[in-house]
């Protein structure tokens, strides 16, 4: 009776990709990142035809990392690079061993180390974000260019660009330790959460690809709080509200993949387990008197996480953190968020539908915002909801327009029907 | 049961651009083991795939860069299997990954026992 073959882990291959390299890198320079990159790839597929013979050595992950090793060290050697002057390059603690024999806490280490050499000041945080999704979550340059809504050539150009900087580093700084590299916690934060709203913010791509976006992104913040250069109240708040968020993802579509308003979700959904795990992640977060941007958005989150019901939300707190958020980083998606907020309290002073509609009037969009449907659709409702029913529907119709999806024309197109139908009567 | 070998076509072109990402190559050998248990009675050999980069040795005694490079398609790899006719031959080869990739072709040749 045979027995059933072991299996590979999902995504194992695009993960140890990201594990081999940055080992590799750190033994070795960054400024040999391509030929690293090229030698873990032929490791590859050089495994596909082996295990496909032979079947599943006892340490995939070793046996992948012996033969990139192997196969750079024979690169090197023909380029001149003996194995004398290889040792004397190797730094840190782990100089003296070789790349198989880490153990699995030194892997993660070099992993985040990878992460924060990625996030180079000299670099756009896009192509930060290009760069780890190639070296460290090992996407291919099809892969990233369909998650980013870009073309092939354009990711190239990014990754070209992260590459040269990498390979212009000066000798001290090929294998920096993590700990001197602290200075770029607030860059590897944002291209963490970039990554996070790749896959929840977009709506376009397969539902499966966004999740996955998602994933790496927790991966990455997981990572990120495990190392003494990471465990700061910020990136705590980062992971809490990253799951917050994550915790609702599937009542955020329908069966169709249709998006799904926060007001209309079935909260039933809603992972009640990572909820907790946010809440918890967001306490942890609250041992120091630091509130980074990330607090607050994490703390709007718990208001929606932790209520009954979208009518019984504690909709004041929300718009008094929103406009807090606007104060540090004043944008014009936060005044949207803190209107609708507004909106959604009874009417007094400052509060109810007027009162949402009249922060949206004294804004002025800039022109990006202006033209994106969100605006118009934000409008029409505020506009809707006090009654003005004919200049509702102008916006509405526009926001029709621009809207992204389907299922988003659908829901306007109903709220345009509603105001009709109201008017009418 | 007789034994044939498979041999694996691609298109010229398309052999020298296709570089599979990790996540890609994950599915390949998934693709590759189901096949295996699906034919494990008729599978010899998985076989390997060729690299582009070869010699010839001409008749002459000269050797060229090869493989021959006005072949609109190229020998990209084999496979060996045992069946009792084409027939079933030819049912191994069409659930064979091979043919994942468009324009891909598998010929069938019977081993002759010299």
């Amino acid at each position: 009776m045979k027995r059933q073959a072991p299996q590979l882990v999902e995504h194992f291959f695009r993960h140890e990709y990201g594990r081999t390299v940055a080992v590799l890198v750190r033994r070795y320079g960054a400024s040999r990142i391509e030929l690293i990159e090229d030698c873990v790839q032929n490791a590859m597929a050089l495994a596909l035809t082996s295990w496909s013979q032979r079947g599943l050595p006892d340490n995939p992950a070793a046996w992948l990392m012996r033969a990139a090793n192997n196969a750079l060290i024979d690169k090197l050697r023909r380029q001149g690079v003996g194995k004398r002057v290889l040792a004397s390059q190797a730094e840190g603690p782990t100089a003296g061993l070789e790349p198989e024999a880490y153990l699995p806490a030194e892997v993660e280490d070099e992993q985040l180390r990878m992460l924060f050499v990625c996030c180079d000041e000299a670099l756009e945080p896009r192509t930060q974000l290009v760069l780890a999704l190639k070296i460290l979550c090992g996407f291919s340059v099809a892969e990233i260019a369909l998650r980013l809504f870009s073309r092939d050539d354009a990711i190239r150009k990014r990754l070209q660009r992260g590459r040269t900087r990498l390979k212009a580093l000066s000798p001290s700084l090929q294998s920096p330790a993590l700990a001197s590299l602290q200075v770029r916690l607030p860059a590897v934060q944002r291209v963490i959460y970039l990554l996070f709203n790749e896959g929840y913010s977009s709506s376009k791509p397969e539902q499966h690809i966004r999740r996955e976006l998602c994933a790496e992104a927790l991966r990455l913040g997981e990572l990120l709080t495990r190392h003494a250069v990471g465990d700061e109240a910020s990136s705590w708040a980062l992971r809490a509200l990253m799951h917050m968020h994550h915790a609702r993802i599937e009542a955020r579509c329908d069966e169709t993949g249709a998006m799904v308003l926060l007001e209309e979700q079935d909260r039933n959904r809603w992972d009640k387990d990572e909820i907790q795990l946010g809440l918890q992640m967001l306490v942890r977060s609250s041992s120091q008197a630091e509130v980074s941007r990330y607090h607050i958005e994490a703390a709007i989150l718990m208001e929606h996480c932790t209520a009954r019901s979208y009518e019984d939300t504690n909709w004041k707190d929300i718009a008094r953190l929103y406009e807090a958020l606007e104060r540090r980083h004043p944008s014009p998606l936060y005044t949207i968020n803190r209107a609708i907020a507004l909106a959604q309290l009874p009417p007094g002073q400052d509060a109810g539908p007027a009162a949402g509609l009249a922060l949206l009037r004294s804004t002025t969009p800039p022109a990006w915002l202006a033209r994106y449907y969100l605006w118009d659709a934000s409008m029409g409702e505020l506009l809707r909801r006090v009654g003005q029913f004919e200049a509702a529907i102008a916006h509405l119709t526009k926001a029709e327009q621009g809207a992204p999806t389907e299922a988003e024309k659908h829901r306007l197109r109903a709220r345009i029907a509603q105001c009709e139908a109201a008017e009418t009567s | 049961m007789t034994k044939y070998m498979l041999i694996y076509r691609s298109p010229a072109a398309a052999m020298q651009e296709f570089q599979p990402s990790p996540e890609q190559m994950q599915a390949m050998m998934k693709q590759w083991d189901e096949w295996k248990q699906a034919f494990k009675d008729n599978i010899l050999e998985v076989g390997d795939g060729l690299k582009t980069e070869g010699r010839v040795l001409q008749p002459d005694d000269t050797v060229t860069d090869g493989p021959f490079i006005e072949a609109k398609e190229l020998f990209g790899g084999f496979s060996m299997i045992q069946a009792d006719s084409f027939e079933e031959a030819v049912k191994v080869s069409r659930a064979c990954p091979v043919r994942h990739m468009p324009g891909n072709s598998v010929e069938i040749r019977e081993l002759a026992g010299y």
